[in-house]
């Protein structure tokens, strides 16, 4: 579902990715785990075609983002580490434009953000706009509007922040569920503990480069992820 | 720890000299001079104009035997500018401070907390009483010192005009303590935010021009009646009378006046201090507006992205203000035409040698400048701000956003420019090619207008702002599109008085079509092309 070939991105003079490889396959959930500044929003922010790169590329269900950008996110969805969302509108009218956008049709847009903003206990709110909600709302406001239109693969990053223990136990059911579709999601987080119960798959990046990728047993073997990680950050 | 409330307060006062919000960082030396330079001169200019004013009345009132009704004339506009210059920032920094929570968690008392604020708050009202308090003061001292006998400037006339000055100071802070509590409270409950904003701004623009068109007269007015002024004030209003007397020098009227405005802030203080913690942590919020599923209206891509940028300009009264009063004041000068038709038609008809198109050229030149007063592409891709990922990682054609603030500006321009050709034509009453052209032109011109507006803005973005008067009101893309427009116009306008012995008014007008055109269409290839990469570059 997402091909990462040989990505590279500097800034200046820094790789902020250095010659970065991963596959994703459908159905799979993979973590992408690194110190801040690794380079993992500046590769998630690749993917979904926000960041332009240097070298390698990206295919998205087989199709590059550098020569065919639009197919490539009309099946993705991203979510950033901070979602800013159009704080002129009220959540109603954002999903409402996402749908517009993704081209889901009335019956199915109502259907599925009364369904998602009653599970995330978001539809009272769904009439306010934007500036008035908090950073968690914000939150569940861009996770329904990432699922608004059944995307192939989902990028997020930093999902968790901000979220109340109940919307970050549904989020897990949506994303298992969404692979269960046969959707794909790369998501990166600090939450070690949340990679090792939820990821199928993982991927550790330090200073731009892929120091360990695989499925959480070929990458944590028996010990725990936590001691894994700080064990490769040290070397 | 007063001592540290006072220096952060002042630091926060200090902010907008020292911080440049445009760039995010602090200023250089060199750069916070230069401001306090511009400003200094800004000042002085304004203390100039109300030192002509306060000349005008100071001299025939003190001669009357009337310095008090100076005093209080001057003493109620220094008021009027103080209060109005510092109720808005009454009302963010005593009701809407950020960070009321975080000072009353600390040890600190909340009236030391209420306290540092309004020393906050009365350094700008005294900032703006002096412009008009100082000049009316220097004027006054002028007076007696060349005009009356010697002995008249007493040390008492000094010390109570500086007591005056102080004095009035705390009134201004008074009233607008209250009047920002006012603000606060409307702010709180108010719909539509930013249309309210708009039309209390345009109401306010058009009672000062009133006002001012009607200055030298009111003022003629008052020397002329001065005596029954003075005797109106002095038997009504007799605090204001207080305050001219004060102004003179008398002692007991200072007393009188200072204890006057003492009691006043002593009430205003209590009642503060008794309410400033549940003021300040009270939650503002608007009344929440309950959600009801409704018959959902399917958009296009393009429909949807035109409508999320009209939801941006209607959301913010300051991209309205500053972007688009084209659209509020073409309609209007197209009724002032008609209402004015006998006189533009007399007008036109003391020009018969330029022949009948040159009403039209004359018209095209006034729609095409006010229309230039619409620039709402030239800060549309820096107000994208942080919001920028969501058109970049949407599937949408960096064309297609761009087409939709294309789009957004031509709807808000071109429906009160017709509005106001209509008005133009059946005042001046074209021919037939000449209103063809009428209706081309100015049009033509919106589109060029639009088109400039976004390339100059895709080729200077600023998505750093942390407030969005930054790349509204100081950007140098509305700047350059609003003077680039009516420079445009200017020098059409001269380059016709040069050619016109060779060309007629309608050749010219014709040339000037097809010239406006050929420039907007290579803008427009220039946006489709450069400026789409662009725009899926910007980070």
């Amino acid at each position: 579902m997402l091909q990462i070939n040989h990505l590279t991105k500097r800034f200046g003079d820094k790789k902020a990715v250095d010659d970065l490889s991963l596959h994703i396959c459908p159905g799979e959930i993979y973590g992408f785990i690194g110190h801040n500044g690794a380079g993992k929003t500046t590769t998630l922010k690749s993917c979904a075609g926000i960041a332009q790169f240097d070298s390698g590329d990206i295919l998205i269900d087989g199709v590059s983002i550098k020569t065919d950008p639009l197919t490539c996110k009309g099946k993705i969805a991203y979510i950033p580490d901070n979602p800013d969302l159009y704080d002129f509108m009220t959540g109603i009218q954002f999903l409402n434009f996402i749908a517009d956008i993704f081209g889901v049709n009335a019956l199915d847009r109502q259907e599925r953000i009364a369904a998602l903003a009653d599970a995330f206990e978001l539809t009272a709110d769904l009439a306010q706009p934007i500036s008035a909600y908090s950073h968690g709302m914000k939150q569940k406001l861009a996770i329904i509007s990432a699922w608004l239109h059944n995307p192939k693969l989902i990028m997020m990053d930093e999902p968790f922040v901000g979220l109340d223990p109940k919307a970050s136990h549904l989020l897990k059911e949506m994303m298992r569920q969404a692979c269960d579709r046969g959707s794909a999601i790369f998501f990166s987080t600090h939450v070690l503990e949340v990679a090792e119960k939820l990821c199928d798959k993982v991927a550790i990046i330090k200073q731009g480069k892929l120091i360990r990728s695989g499925t959480m047993e070929e990458v944590k073997g028996d010990d725990s992820l936590e001691d894994v990680f700080l064990e490769l950050e040290e070397k | 720890m007063l001592k540290a409330l006072f220096k952060k307060q002042l630091m926060e006062v200090n902010t907008w000299l020292i911080q440049d919000k445009k760039k995010g960082k602090n200023r250089s030396k060199l750069g916070v001079a230069l401001l306090i330079l511009v400003y200094t001169v800004l000042f002085i200019g304004m203390g100039a104009a109300f030192f002509f004013v306060a000349s005008m009345l100071c001299e025939p009132l003190v001669l009357a035997g009337l310095d008090w009704l100076y005093f209080a004339i001057m003493g109620l506009m220094s008021v009027l500018l103080g209060v109005f210059g510092s109720v808005f920032n009454t009302y963010a920094t005593l009701y809407m401070a950020k960070d009321n929570e975080f000072l009353l968690s600390m040890p600190v008392h909340p009236s030391a907390i209420l306290f540092v604020r309004l020393f906050g708050v009365w350094m700008w009202s005294l900032i703006y009483e002096a412009i008009v308090f100082i000049p009316s003061v220097i004027a006054y001292w002028i007076v007696l010192y060349t005009v009356l006998p010697a002995g008249s400037l007493t040390v008492s006339v000094i010390l109570c005009d500086i007591l005056l000055f102080l004095v009035l100071s705390v009134f201004v802070l008074a009233l607008s303590c209250i009047l920002g509590w006012v603000v606060a409270r409307i702010s709180a409950r108010l719909k539509n935010k930013s249309i309210v904003t708009v039309i209390v701004s345009l109401v306010f623009i058009a009672v000062y021009y009133w006002g001012y068109s009607r200055a030298y007269a009111a003022l003629q007015s008052i020397l002329a009646h001065a005596q029954a002024l003075g005797d109106t004030v002095k038997g009504k209003f007799y605090p204001i009378y207080l305050m001219g007397m004060t102004g003179t020098g008398d002692i007991l009227s200072s007393a009188l006046f200072t204890l006057m405005i003492g009691a006043l802030f002593a009430v205003i203080w209590m009642v503060l201090d008794r309410s400033f913690l549940n003021m300040a942590t009270a939650n503002r919020g608007a009344a929440k507006k309950a959600y009801r599923q409704a018959p959902v209206k399917v958009r296009s891509v393009s429909g949807a992205m035109l409508v999320k940028e009209a939801r941006r300009f209607v959301s913010s009264a300051t991209y309205m203000l500053n972007c688009g009063l084209g659209t509020i004041l073409m309609p209007v000068l197209g009724i002032f035409l008609l209402i004015k038709a006998s006189w533009v038609r007399e007008f036109l008809v003391s020009y018969p040698e330029e022949g009948p198109a040159f009403a039209v050229l004359l018209a095209c030149a006034g729609l095409c400048t006010m229309s230039s007063m619409n620039v709402i592409t030239a800060p549309s891709v820096s107000l994208e701000g942080k919001h920028l990922w969501l058109a970049q990682s949407l599937p949408v054609l960096p064309w297609q956003a761009l087409a939709a603030k294309l789009k957004l500006h031509l709807l808000v321009t071109e429906l009160p420019l017709l509005f106001c050709e209509i008005c133009v034509a059946i005042v001046i009453r074209p021919q037939v090619f000449d209103a063809v052209l009428l209706l081309i032109l100015p049009p033509v011109f919106v589109w060029m207008s639009a088109c400039f507006g976004l390339a100059v803005n895709l080729k200077s973005p600023n998505l750093h702002w942390t407030d969005e008067t930054i790349p509204v009101k100081q950007s140098m893309g509305v700047l350059l599109s609003m003077l680039g427009g009516w420079l445009l116009v200017m020098g059409l306008a001269l380059l016709y008085f040069v050619l016109r012995k060779f060309l007629s008014a309608q050749m010219y007008l014709l040339l000037c079509t097809v010239f406006v055109s050929m420039v907007s269409s290579a803008l427009l290839f220039w946006l489709k092309t450069r400026g789409t990469k662009l725009f899926a570059e910007l980070s």
